[in-house]
């Protein structure tokens, strides 16, 4: 007896330190595998000479290349530059014009009605900032953000209100976009969407235009919307398996019709996922690079294009400059997102998920999904499908050389050669390492920045660093910082292998899933956690049992993002992986492609997104057991 | 034959002597031999490399061609298929069996030994194979204390490579293979293009895709094509002119070429072995004809450099004289798809290649000299100019 009250003794004091030491453990990760090695390249964006310096950070701020109009606003406060002013007035008043146009031209029953549509577009395409490289890179991230939320949002809504035969299937496959590599997305987007593509084909078949997308900012956009719009899809869905349907309900009863229900209730609390999914949109696509050249071209380009070519150079001070400005747009926005979340989100309310409806049916309402399922194949599977059909042709029709490759490859790869078997191995084991590590990781900053004001704030901003840093800058700072090693008592001390790998990756994940989880758990009635508290359980406790429960379908959703920041990494990866045999399937695919042919590539890349597609079904599924 | 076989039981037991014959052929042998026979007198090549005395080497001895030699290099020399890498790798261990050759492919290239070396971390790797002139510049641009050490005078069959290719002054980068910039395009769909301003004209206008030049060898040596043609002052508005007829600037060979493969346009920057590829898998030439402008070609050839830190100095030196041996050069050049650095008729080529891999009339190319403090600028220049369009 008394040897189980020792025991228990010692289970609740374990519990107590659980937490402080979790924190701590996941703040020295952060020092280790973020802060440190970023800090060693970033530092060169304030010194200059050796001495501390905002020269370097002024010399891009001065630049009209960078900001354009602003540059002189830089130089000279006082004066904000009229070119400014008038962008301003003549865009408000093209896009106004443009966008009074089109209701009639959705209206219209003939061409004229596509052709209205279309001018409108390109006026509000058109008018974009005149800030330089950032206003360009600004305003694509924007385009792309809305892009995103348009072809999302109505995912979400499927997903969530709507029961049919595969729902959880097309769930799970939502997250591998995600994954894949750009040069795969390149390849499937030229085959899907160029002059000779099926879109065209189809197009010409009917009888219809054919459209010249390639090379424009339009397929960008499109591109970060097939990479984005399943975050947003994601991210909504969990948070509308979470609304309450007890208060849609009492709205109903009280004779609120559906759509008012909906305005009052169910969108103030789809909200903050909403924003979450535009902001890291909205991040990521500001940083996006290699799509951005493959499929625009280097007229398009963006900040980080400029940003790698300085490193490239070792031109580092530029280039640390560059990131540095790149990461207080991202983070300055998260500031402002988390401002926002902390006030739309306090509420006192307890998951009881909504019905779902059965999607078997014919109203206008699932009409509408008919037209949107016709646009998913469009963005989505068509340039899914063409990757896989472009990795069985060959010049003179199909083939399965290129498989041939890897199966020969895995049978008799040389020494330093890569095999594809030990590359997807890695990946699905560094996968579930990151899924391990970041879980606790998330909870643990999502609870630091629970309570309101300015300091947990900060410290939510401080949890989006991994994705608010540019993906080169953290190759180059773990390779400076981590790869060749420091001296510490004569002893070269360096980091490398799949150990720093997961760690590396589980950093990167685990904004994911302070994400999911925050939002729902600033939601939670907090009388809850403060009764059993009162009771006597420890912190520990009450979270595992009463919190980590009822925010299930947000760590679920974060760990499955997780899984899938991991196994599409490849910045750090492909540092950390040098000289062993830690190489992962993205790394694979990058080098297999040579200056001569992108089979072997492709093949590589078509197993990445079947392992991928596999390993998403099997870990929803897992996750889903906990969710009902 | 003397000095080369002299040299060779020197150093190698008859077993891998044996070897070595049957590697390389006694035709190549030979042919080589005579080569830097001619060249003989005083203190030649093979006397320093031999001695030692004049550069503190130690004498290359059964010992010292023993051990693992790191070799760092780019991935497509060990990845790709029918690699020339793992061909090397297998063929110099077999002549030197006490002799390990591993690879390394770190992903930021040469750029990866000048952190290290700024950083005071050790090198780790005892040559590097796949260095070009702008590298080689940048490596002279960031580092005061040597990153290479000078070996082109030390190794027995250097004299044999051509020597326009020769892109070092201070012989650290030795070329081995070298290949030919220059427009693929699909007669069917347009002309064959024969001058610079022929880029320019409505028959080529929205034509023609080229690679970025910030972040593409391919792309970067077609800018230095047009730097070299226009001048410093002229090549801008030559490209202002290029532009305006309608250019697709992609990010990476990968990229272009694949759009290009898509038939999204019918001409692009590529190399001037297209058809060797073409041929090897009985592809349609109509689409890989291969055109030079002005019967120029931009020449990029590739070198080999002794890491200054490495231990292996003796092992090294075998290697890379390895790499240019009459056998060695041949197969190189047919699995990288390149030329071959010593005259195409001393290597062993199939008589395919040179059906297939054409040579420009005039190859062109930018010396290190002439590149020195101007390469970065004229890259930016361009690139802003192209990025404000």
């Amino acid at each position: 007896m008394a040897g189980s009250r020792t025991g228990r003794e010692r289970s609740r004091r374990a519990e107590r330190v659980a937490l402080p030491l979790a924190g701590l453990a996941t703040a020295a990760l952060l020092v280790v595998m973020l802060y440190y090695p970023v800090g060693t390249v970033l530092v060169e964006a304030v010194t200059r000479d050796g001495a501390p310096s905002l020269a370097p950070l002024l010399d891009v701020l001065r630049d009209p290349f960078y900001v354009g109009a602003l540059a002189g606003a830089v130089r000279d406060p006082a004066g904000v530059p009229a070119g400014v002013v008038a962008w301003v007035a003549t865009s408000v008043a093209d896009v106004l014009t443009a966008l009074a146009a089109v209701p009639g031209a959705v209206l219209a029953p003939d061409r004229s009605g596509l052709d209205a549509l279309a001018a409108a577009w390109a006026t509000f395409v058109g008018v974009f900032p005149p800030f330089g490289l950032f206003g360009f890179t600004a305003w694509q991230a924007l385009l792309s953000t809305l892009a995103s939320l348009a072809l999302g949002l109505p995912g979400a809504y499927v997903l969530a209100r709507f029961e049919f035969p595969g729902r959880r299937t097309l769930q799970s496959l939502t997250a591998v976009p995600f994954v894949l590599p750009s040069i795969m997305v390149a390849v499937g987007f030229v085959a899907a969407f160029g002059t000779n593509g099926p879109l065209n084909d189809l197009l010409r078949a009917l009888g219809l235009p054919t459209v010249d997308l390639l090379f424009s900012l339009e397929i960008i956009v499109l591109a970060h919307a097939f990479y984005n719009a399943p975050l947003v899809t994601r991210v909504v869905a969990a948070a509308w398996e979470s609304v309450d349907a007890r208060a849609v309900e009492t709205a109903r009863s009280l004779g609120a019709s559906p759509l008012r229900a909906f305005r009052d209730v169910v969108a103030p609390q789809l909200a903050p996922a909403v924003a979450t999914g535009a902001l890291l949109t909205f991040i990521f696509t500001f940083m996006s690079f290699p799509i951005v050249l493959a499929l625009g071209g280097l007229k398009l380009a963006t900040v980080e294009v400029w940003l790698y070519d300085r490193v490239q150079q070792l031109a580092l001070t530029e280039a640390a400059a560059l990131a540095v400005l790149e990461t207080i747009v991202s983070l300055g926005l998260t500031y402002a997102y988390l401002r926002y979340e902390d006030a739309a989100s306090r509420g006192d309310r307890v998951a009881s998920p909504l019905e779902r409806e059965p999607l078997v049916g014919l109203d206008a309402k699932r009409l509408a999904l008919v037209g949107y399922a016709l646009v998913v194949g469009l963005v989505f599977v068509l340039p899914l499908v063409s990757m896989l059909v472009a990795s069985v042709t060959g010049p003179n029709g199909l083939t399965t050389r290129y498989y041939d490759f890897l199966l020969q490859r895995e049978a008799t790869a040389a020494t330093s050669q890569t095999k594809p078997g030990v590359a997807v191995r890695n990946s699905l084991l560094f996968g579930a390492g990151t899924l391990a590590l970041s879980v606790p990781m998330g909870l643990v900053l999502a609870l630091a920045s629970l309570r309101e004001g300015v300091a947990s704030r900060l410290v939510g901003v401080a949890a989006m660093a991994p994705f608010a840093v540019s993906g080169v800058v953290v190759g180059l700072g773990m390779l400076q910082g981590l790869v060749f090693g420091v001296d510490v008592f004569g002893t070269r001390l360096a980091v490398g292998g799949p150990v720093a790998i997961v760690a590396a990756h589980a950093v990167g994940a685990y904004p994911f899933v302070v994400r999911n989880v925050s939002p729902l758990l600033g939601g939670l009635d907090r009388r809850l956690v403060e009764s059993a508290r009162a009771l006597g359980a420890t912190r520990v406790r009450a979270l595992v049992d009463i919190e980590v429960p009822l925010v299930m379908p947000g760590i679920a959703a974060g760990a499955a993002f997780a899984f899938a920041i991991s196994i599409g990494e490849f910045d750090s990866t492909v540092i950390l992986a040098e000289g062993s045999n830690a190489y992962t399937m993205p790394v694979a695919v990058e080098r297999f492609l040579t200056d001569r042919t992108l089979g072997p590539a492709t093949a590589m890349g078509s197993v990445l997104l079947v392992v991928t597609a596999a390993s998403f079904v099997v870990i929803d599924r897992a996750g889903g057991r906990y969710r009902e | 034959m003397d000095s080369e076989d002299a040299e060779r039981t020197g150093r190698a037991d008859g077993r891998s002597r044996r070897a070595y014959l049957a590697a390389v052929g006694s035709v190549g042998a030979t042919a080589l031999a005579g080569c830097t026979g001619d060249t003989g007198g005083g203190a030649t090549p093979t006397e320093t490399a031999t001695d030692g005395t004049v550069t503190g080497t130690p004498t290359p001895t059964e010992a010292s061609l023993s051990g693992t030699l790191t070799v760092a290099t780019y991935p497509s020399w060990v990845e790709s298929d029918g690699a020339a890498g793992p061909w090397l790798k297998e063929q110099f261990e077999a002549e030197y069996p006490d002799a390990t050759v591993e690879y390394v492919t770190p992903d930021s290239a040469i750029n990866y030994f000048i952190r290290r070396k700024q950083q005071g971390a050790p090198i780790d790797a005892d040559a590097y194979v796949g260095l070009n002139v702008d590298q080689l510049l940048r490596v002279d641009s960031e580092l005061d204390e040597p990153l290479f050490a000078g070996i082109g005078g030390e190794l027995s069959n250097g004299d044999a490579v051509r020597d326009g290719l020769r892109f070092d002054p201070q012989e650290r980068a030795v070329p081995y293979d070298t290949g030919y910039i220059a427009l693929v395009f699909d007669e069917s769909a347009v002309d064959r293009p024969g001058t610079f301003d022929d880029l320019t004209e409505g028959a080529w206008a929205d034509s023609l895709i080229v690679q970025n030049a910030q972040s593409s060898a391919t792309g970067r040596a077609f800018l230095l094509w047009t730097v070299k043609q226009f001048g410093a002052d002229g090549y801008l508005d030559y490209w202002r002119d290029l532009d305006a007829n309608g250019i697709t600037v992609l990010g990476s060979w990968d990229d272009a070429y694949n759009a290009y493969s898509e038939g999204e346009k019918p001409m692009v920057v590529s190399y001037s072995t297209d058809q060797v590829y073409a041929n090897r898998y009985d592809q349609d030439m109509t689409r890989h004809q291969v055109a030079f402008l002005n019967n120029q070609g931009y020449a990029n050839p590739e070198g080999m450099a002794l890491f200054a830190d490495s231990e292996k100095r003796a092992l090294a030196t075998e290697f890379m004289d390895f790499m240019l041996t009459a056998e060695a050069q041949g197969e190189i050049a047919v699995r990288n798809v390149q030329f071959p650095a010593i005259p195409a008729e001393q290597a062993n080529l199939p008589e395919e290649f040179a059906r297939y891999a054409k040579i420009p009339e005039e190859p062109v190319t930018f010396t290190y000299e002439e590149l020195k403090g101007n390469l970065d600028g004229w890259i930016e220049d361009w690139a802003r100019e192209i990025a404000q369009g």
